[in-house]
C-alpha cells in the first residue's frame, strides 16, 4: 500500500503533541504539495488576467486555465470544454443554476432527496420554488420505485454522495426517470467527485456541481456542468468578460463557457483543479476508490462493532462520510476529547438540518475520509472514542 | 479588580494537561444542579451554541439567582464554573465584573470562534437581564 500521506505536508503536523489524524475531508480536504506548488508557481512566474490583455504573461495564464477546463472536462466526460464553467464552489453553481431557471421555477417544485446540504435546498427556496423529497427507507436508501413527478415538477436536484451519511444516491436511475418525463436533473457531486469516477455522459445529468477543494484544490473554486441542452440560459451573472455587445439598450453575450463566467475567475484555483485532477489521474481514480472502499469499510465495521456507537444510514454504496453518535454522549463533547487527540472530526448538523430532523437527532459526530486515510487513522479514532467513553463515565 | 472566586478556579486550572483540564471540566458539570425540564423552552434557550443552552433567572433579596443548564457536557462545565462567578449578586456587581477566568483557563484562547462564541452568548444575556435589573 501506497502512503499518500507523504504527498500532504499539513499531515506531518503534530496537533496538542500527537499526530494529527484528519478525518474531516467531506469539510475540506487537504493539498498534495505538487497542488500547492502549482499556485505558488503560478503567482510567481504566469500571474496575469486571462482573455484580456495583448501581452505574453495574459497568454500564458489564458492557455493555462483553458487547458484547466479540458482536464476538467475530460474527467468528468464531457461532450465539450464548453460545457465546463468554473464556479466559486458547488453552492455558487447550484446558486447560479437556481438564479438561471427561476422564471422556469418560481411557484413550480424541485425534486430533492432527504440528506441534502443546505445548499442543494436554500438556493431553490430562493428563486421561490417549492421543494420535496423523494420517500427514502430507514436506512436512507432513496426509494426510487416512489418517486412522483407532477406537472409542477421542473427540476430534480439531488446528491450524488450525502455530506453527512457517505450514502451514495442512485443517480443513473433517477435520471432515467427524469428523461421519461423530461425533467432536467442537477447532481450535486461535491461529496463524490473526489471518490468516484464520475462521467457526465454516462450519468446523463444536465447539470453537475462540485467544489475544488474537496478535491484536494484551492478552496473559492468550484465547477459547474451544464450539458449542451441548456447551453442558452440566461446567465446569473452580469459583467466583463462575458460580453459580446454592450449598450445601454441591451447585451449581447458571448458563447458558453465565457458566458458564464462574468469578472475575473479565480485564475490560480482553477489551475489547481487541473493539478489536483492530475494527482488523482496518476494514482487512478479506480486504485483510489478501491483504498478508500477498504478504509471506509474498515472503519464503518468497525464502529459498528464498537457498544454504545450508533452508526447513521446504510445504503448500498457508500464513501467519503460517517456519521454516528455515542449513547448519552452528546456530539460536541465527542468531537472535543477527539480534537485533544488530535483526531479531526467535524460534530453539529453538518448543513443538514432537515436529515437530522428525520434521523431524530440534533447532531452527529462526523468522521470523513480521503485517499491518504488508512486502516490506522481508523484504529485512531476508535481509540479515541474509547476515551472519549472513559471521560464522561 | 481581583476576584477571589475567580483567583481559586484559575488555580484549579493551572499547569494541568488538556486533558485533564477537560477531566475538571466534567467535574465541574457534575457538580451543576439541572435544571428541571418545564423551564428548558424555547424562549429560555440561548442561540449561538454548539450544544443547548437554557437560562432563568430571578431576584432574591436583591440578589440576580441565575439557573444555566446545557445537553452537552463540556458546556454545563463551562457554565458551571461562571455561575460559580457570577451568581447570587447583585445586578450591578454582576455588570461590575470582569470575567478574566476565561482567558486564564485556556476557555478563550483555545475555544474555537463559534465555541466562544457561544460563551461569549451566554455571558450577552446574563449582562442583559442585570441591565434590566438595574432599569
Amino acid at each position: 500500500m501506497t502512503d499518500f500521506k507523504k504527498d500532504f505536508p499539513i499531515l506531518e503536523k503534530e496537533i496538542y503533541g500527537k499526530k494529527l489524524v484528519y478525518l474531516d475531508n467531506a469539510a475540506t480536504s487537504q493539498k498534495p504539495g505538487c497542488v500547492i506548488d502549482i499556485i505558488s508557481e503560478f503567482y510567481r512566474s504566469d500571474n496575469s488576467n486571462i482573455h484580456r490583455g495583448a501581452h505574453y504573461l495574459s497568454e500564458v495564464s489564458s492557455e493555462k486555465y483553458e487547458k484547466a477546463r479540458e482536464k476538467v472536462s475530460d474527467f468528468i466526460g464531457a461532450r465539450d470544454p464548453a460545457e465546463v464553467t468554473f464556479t466559486a464552489g458547488a453552492t455558487d453553481s447550484i446558486n447560479q443554476v437556481a438564479c438561471s431557471l427561476e422564471p422556469i421555477l418560481k411557484g413550480n417544485e424541485v425534486l430533492i432527496t432527504g440528506v441534502e446540504h443546505h445548499s442543494n435546498i436554500v438556493p431553490w427556496q430562493l428563486a421561490g420554488a417549492k421543494l420535496r423529497s423523494i420517500p427514502m427507507d430507514d436506512d436512507c436508501n432513496l426509494l426510487t420505485d416512489s418517486i412522483e413527478i407532477t406537472d409542477k415538477t421542473k427540476l430534480i436536484a439531488i446528491s450524488h454522495a450525502s455530506n453527512v451519511l457517505g450514502s451514495v444516491n442512485p443517480i443513473k436511475e433517477i435520471t432515467r426517470i427524469a428523461k421519461e418525463h423530461d425533467i432536467p436533473v442537477l447532481v450535486d457531486a461535491a461529496q463524490s467527485i473526489q471518490h468516484l469516477p464520475i462521467d457526465v455522459k454516462d450519468i446523463d445529468c444536465d447539470f453537475l456541481a462540485f467544489s475544488g477543494h474537496k478535491m484536494y484544490a484551492a478552496t473559492g473554486v468550484g465547477v459547474l456542468y451544464t450539458s449542451e441542452r441548456f447551453s442558452d440560459i440566461v446567465p446569473a451573472r452580469g459583467g466583463g468578460g462575458m460580453v459580446d455587445k454592450v449598450t445601454l439598450e441591451r447585451t449581447t453575450y458571448l458563447n458558453p463557457p465565457l458566458r458564464y463566467e462574468a469578472g475575473t475567475p479565480h485564475i490560480a484555483g482553477a489551475i489547481s483543479v487541473a493539478a489536483a485532477i492530475d494527482y488523482m489521474q496518476n494514482i487512478g481514480m479506480d486504485k483510489i476508490r478501491k483504498h478508500e472502499h477498504d478504509v471506509y469499510s474498515y472503519a464503518r465495521e468497525k464502529l459498528l462493532e464498537t457498544d454504545g456507537v450508533k452508526v447513521y444510514g446504510n445504503t448500498e454504496n457508500m464513501c467519503g462520510s460517517i456519521s454516528f453518535n455515542l449513547d448519552n454522549i452528546h456530539q460536541y463533547d465527542t468531537g472535543m476529547i477527539l480534537d485533544k487527540m488530535g483526531i479531526a472530526v467535524r460534530t453539529g448538523h453538518h448543513c443538514a438540518q432537515p436529515l437530522m430532523r428525520s434521523l431524530g437527532t440534533e447532531g452527529t459526530v462526523r468522521a470523513s475520509f480521503a485517499l491518504y486515510n488508512t486502516k490506522e487513522d481508523a484504529d485512531m479514532l476508535i481509540e479515541g472514542i474509547e476515551k472519549v467513553r472513559m471521560m464522561y463515565t | 479588580m481581583r476576584d477571589a472566586v475567580q483567583d481559586e478556579i484559575i488555580k484549579r486550572f493551572d499547569g494541568l494537561e488538556w486533558l485533564d483540564r477537560y477531566s475538571l471540566l466534567i467535574s465541574f458539570a457534575k457538580e451543576l444542579k439541572p435544571m428541571d425540564d418545564k423551564f428548558k423552552t424555547e424562549e429560555n434557550s440561548i442561540s449561538g451554541c454548539q450544544s443547548r443552552v437554557w437560562i432563568r433567572t430571578y431576584r432574591e433579596d436583591g440578589k440576580m439567582i441565575i439557573d444555566l443548564d446545557s445537553d452537552a457536557m463540556i458546556t454545563r462545565g463551562i457554565i458551571s464554573i461562571l455561575l460559580k462567578v457570577v451568581n447570587n449578586r447583585s445586578p450591578q456587581d454582576i455588570l461590575n465584573l470582569d470575567l478574566y477566568f476565561i482567558e486564564k483557563i485556556g476557555l478563550k484562547s483555545n475555544l474555537s470562534p463559534a465555541r466562544a462564541d457561544g460563551l461569549a452568548s451566554i455571558i450577552r444575556r446574563i449582562r442583559e437581564v442585570a441591565e434590566r435589573g438595574i432599569n
